[in-house]
């Protein structure tokens, strides 16, 4: 499944890699996408492996504040 | 308790937490020069400061270490590398300076920068929550995401509309500048179509329900836009590919610059001012405000490097019907042949030289057509009951005035750019142009052929019409220019378009009379769908970059060719919003130089981000190899030119 995670603390270009990199590694995500210009997050993921809760947990374990939106 | 509980739970908010960092650090550099300059304690100022700088460092360090992990050097390596330096070297205050400054800039940026992102994302939080639906009889308010299709939904005076759907009963008229970016009000009937979030306003209307949630035309247009808003720029690819090697680099030249001076506050200044902040940020600070811009205005420009490629058009070729005329063509003139004459008239060459009778149709006239005519048109919209063309609907239309049971043809068969073939029972009909005519054989008098002219030359678009093999008249169309199409040519000159080109497949004498009248002028008549790439390819070759505006079904191969594709009033058709570069939401034309125009201004403003983020760079470097700037200032400077880039893409908002 895809969930959008929208995060206000992407200040700068190369916050992205980090979030992205961290995301990838997480077994149950196939695919994360980070788009710095609108802060929107996606991920492709495997919902029974790792929820949508868990995703955002994640990218504050990078150090950034998400959360879930509908599209 | 409740405010130490408040403040857990805002720790584990990476954004909460960094305030509170903010904050503390910022308390403790006010605290430690107070010490300092009140009680002359320096003791007591350096450990504020090492404090201060240890507090606004956690955050950056631990980005720093996240990037490392991924193999990454960022800028927050940089920064942590210079303040751990600096305390490593006593340089207690400069450590915390750099650290307060560059988390201080990074809280400003991100809320400016948030101002920009979330303009669109407040369009759909605009539309209305819920919605009243109506169940034999009795209203319920629900979510509006709930909404089925077909369900009927009761829109009040003044409020906004909650779901997409058509008018069900009820006229009013409608704001739809959240959709459209047009400001004046759209008058709605039944049948008539609405956007969820447009704002209804003097009449109550009841719609049935196509699309809600977040399938509406709304929260589709938002989301095409971020998307846009996304796409990376070519210049930002560079730049990011650039400063991917550009911040290792610094490490080592910083490294490097160590070991020829051996001065360790010049190596870790060179490091905080190496940062490539307002690089980065340079190119998406400006593509997002000039896309969001541009969207509010209605003209969806698809991504950064369009918008790019959008800056430097120097031709635009235009379709005529239903691009520069509104593409609701009406039948004006029918002219018949008498048939008497025709049978008097040398068969055997089948040339014809009739005496005509010329009707003109008024727009609200009610006609009374002799025989003859009536019977042009009864055959006339048999044949063109087959058709999709633009043209063929006013025919039939008026043919069905008299002839309500108007039959299908039994075969069809339609020639682009040139007419239709047509069989119903025994009879053959051919409807097209004058050489579609002769093709089979018509041959077309001087007479007739002087009388398409003259008619052609006040812009109509004339067809003619035979019965197995016998020509029965001769029919005009007109399809009214737009009343904005003049100003449209105007302002492309004005904003340096070298060429504006016509591409249409009507004939050359209708295609001048639309040219000259919108001040258009180059034309190329009689074009098939492969001629109007072919003429695109040619401006191509000749140097020009080229836009092509069309509706974006008929004219797709073209404005495929072409180097930007703009789509006119895409709104509610998708295959448009898909196939242009450019997607203007309304019928308004004045909006295709505007797109053009924000694309360059938009581009302008990346190039100057471009040189203030070198410009501040280069004077740095030279400032801190002279010796007159050290860290705290350096970093000072460089938020500066940080947050200068940012207002500055920022001023798009107002273009």
């Amino acid at each position: 499944m895809k969930t959008i995670l929208r995060s206000n603390d992407m200040s700068c270009p190369t916050c992205v890699d980090s979030i992205e990199t961290y995301l990838n590694k997480i077994d149950g995500v196939q695919k994360a996408t980070v788009h710095f210009s609108t802060g929107r997050i996606e991920v492709e993921h495997d919902d029974g492996k790792v929820s949508e809760q868990e995703l955002v947990e994640a990218v504050r374990e990078v150090g950034y504040e998400s959360e879930v939106s509908a599209f | 308790m409740k405010v130490i509980n408040n403040i857990l739970t805002n720790i584990r908010n990476p954004s909460q937490r960094r305030n509170y960092l903010l904050l503390a650090s910022g308390t403790f550099i006010l605290l430690g020069w107070g010490l300092a300059l009140a009680w002359n304690w320096n003791r007591g100022r350096d450990a504020l400061m090492i404090a201060a700088a240890l507090i606004a460092g956690y955050d950056i360090l631990l980005r720093a270490w996240q990037g490392l992990k991924n193999k990454q050097a960022n800028i927050e390596l940089l920064v942590s590398i210079a303040a751990i330096g600096g305390l490593a070297i006593g340089e207690y205050w400069e450590s915390a300076a750099v650290t307060f400054l560059f988390l201080l800039g990074a809280w400003l940026e991100s809320r400016t920068l948030n101002r920009t992102r979330n303009t669109l994302r407040e369009l759909i939080s605009l539309a209305p929550a819920t919605a009243i639906v109506l169940n034999n009889g009795t209203q319920e308010e629900i979510p509006a995401k709930n909404v089925d299709r077909e369900q009927l939904v009761l829109i009040k005076p003044g409020s906004k509309i909650p779901v997409d759907g058509t008018v069900k009963s009820g006229y009013t008229s409608i704001d739809e500048s959240a959709v459209t970016g047009e400001p004046l009000p759209v008058e709605k009937a039944p049948g008539a179509e609405v956007f969820a979030g447009t704002m209804n306003q003097n009449g109550l209307i009841k719609v049935r329900a196509t699309r809600a949630g977040t399938d509406t035309t709304l929260a589709k247009i938002i989301r095409r836009v971020e998307e846009a808003q996304e796409d990376k720029a070519p210049t930002q690819r560079f730049i990011e590919r650039f400063a991917r090697w550009y911040t290792p680099a610094i490490v080592v030249l910083s490294v490097a610059a160590f070991f020829i001076w051996g001065n360790l506050e010049l190596t870790l200044t060179l490091l905080v001012i190496g940062c490539p902040g307002a690089l980065v940020i340079s190119t998406p600070v400006s593509i997002i405000t000039g896309i969001g811009r541009a969207a509010k205005k209605g003209m969806l420009i698809k991504g950064g490097e369009h918008l790019e490629t959008a800056a430097k058009i120097s031709a635009v070729a235009l379709d005529k019907t239903g691009t520069l005329t509104e593409g609701k063509p009406r039948l004006t003139d029918v002219i018949s042949f008498h048939p008497e004459q025709i049978a008097a008239g040398n068969m055997a060459d089948n040339i014809i030289s009739p005496t005509y009778t010329h009707f003109m149709l008024g727009e609200n006239a009610e006609e009374n057509l002799p025989e003859e005519a009536k019977e042009l048109l009864y055959w006339t919209g048999i044949a063109e009951k087959g058709s999709e063309h633009p043209l063929s609907k006013p025919l039939v239309e008026e043919a069905q005035k008299y002839y309500a049971r108007l039959p299908e043809p039994d075969h069809f068969e339609a020639v682009p750019g040139f007419g239709i073939q047509a069989e119903y029972k025994t009879d053959s009909i051919r409807v097209g142009t004058v050489d579609f005519m002769e093709q089979a054989g018509i041959s077309v008098c001087p007479e007739v052929r002087d009388k398409i002219t003259e008619l052609a030359r006040e812009g109509r678009t004339v067809v003619l019409a035979a019965l197995n093999g016998v020509l029965l008249g001769t029919l005009g169309i007109s399809d009214p220019i737009r009343p904005d199409a003049g100003e449209m040519v105007a302002r492309l000159r004005a904003n340096g378009i070298k060429r504006i080109v016509m591409l249409t497949g009507d004939n050359e004498d209708t295609a001048k009379a639309v040219a000259a009248e919108t001040g258009v002028d180059e034309v190329r008549a009689r074009m098939l769908p492969e001629n109007k790439l072919e003429a695109i390819r040619q401006l191509q070759k000749e140097g020009y970059k080229v836009a092509m505006v069309g509706d974006g079904i008929n004219d797709a191969p073209a404005m495929a060719a072409a180097d930007i594709g703009i789509a006119m009033g895409a709104t509610g058709t998708d295959t448009a919003i898909e196939t242009a570069d450019i997607a203007l939401m309304t019928e308004d034309l004045t909006r295709i130089p505007e797109a053009l125009r924000m694309s360059k201004l938009t581009l302008q403003n990346i190039s100057q981000n471009i040189v203030i983020a070198l410009a501040t760079v280069t004077a740095l470097l030279a400032g801190v190899l002279n010796g007159s700037v050290h860290m705290s200032g350096g970093m000072l400077i460089h938020e500066l030119s940080v947050m200068l880039v940012i207002i500055n893409g920022i001023r798009l908002k107002w273009a």
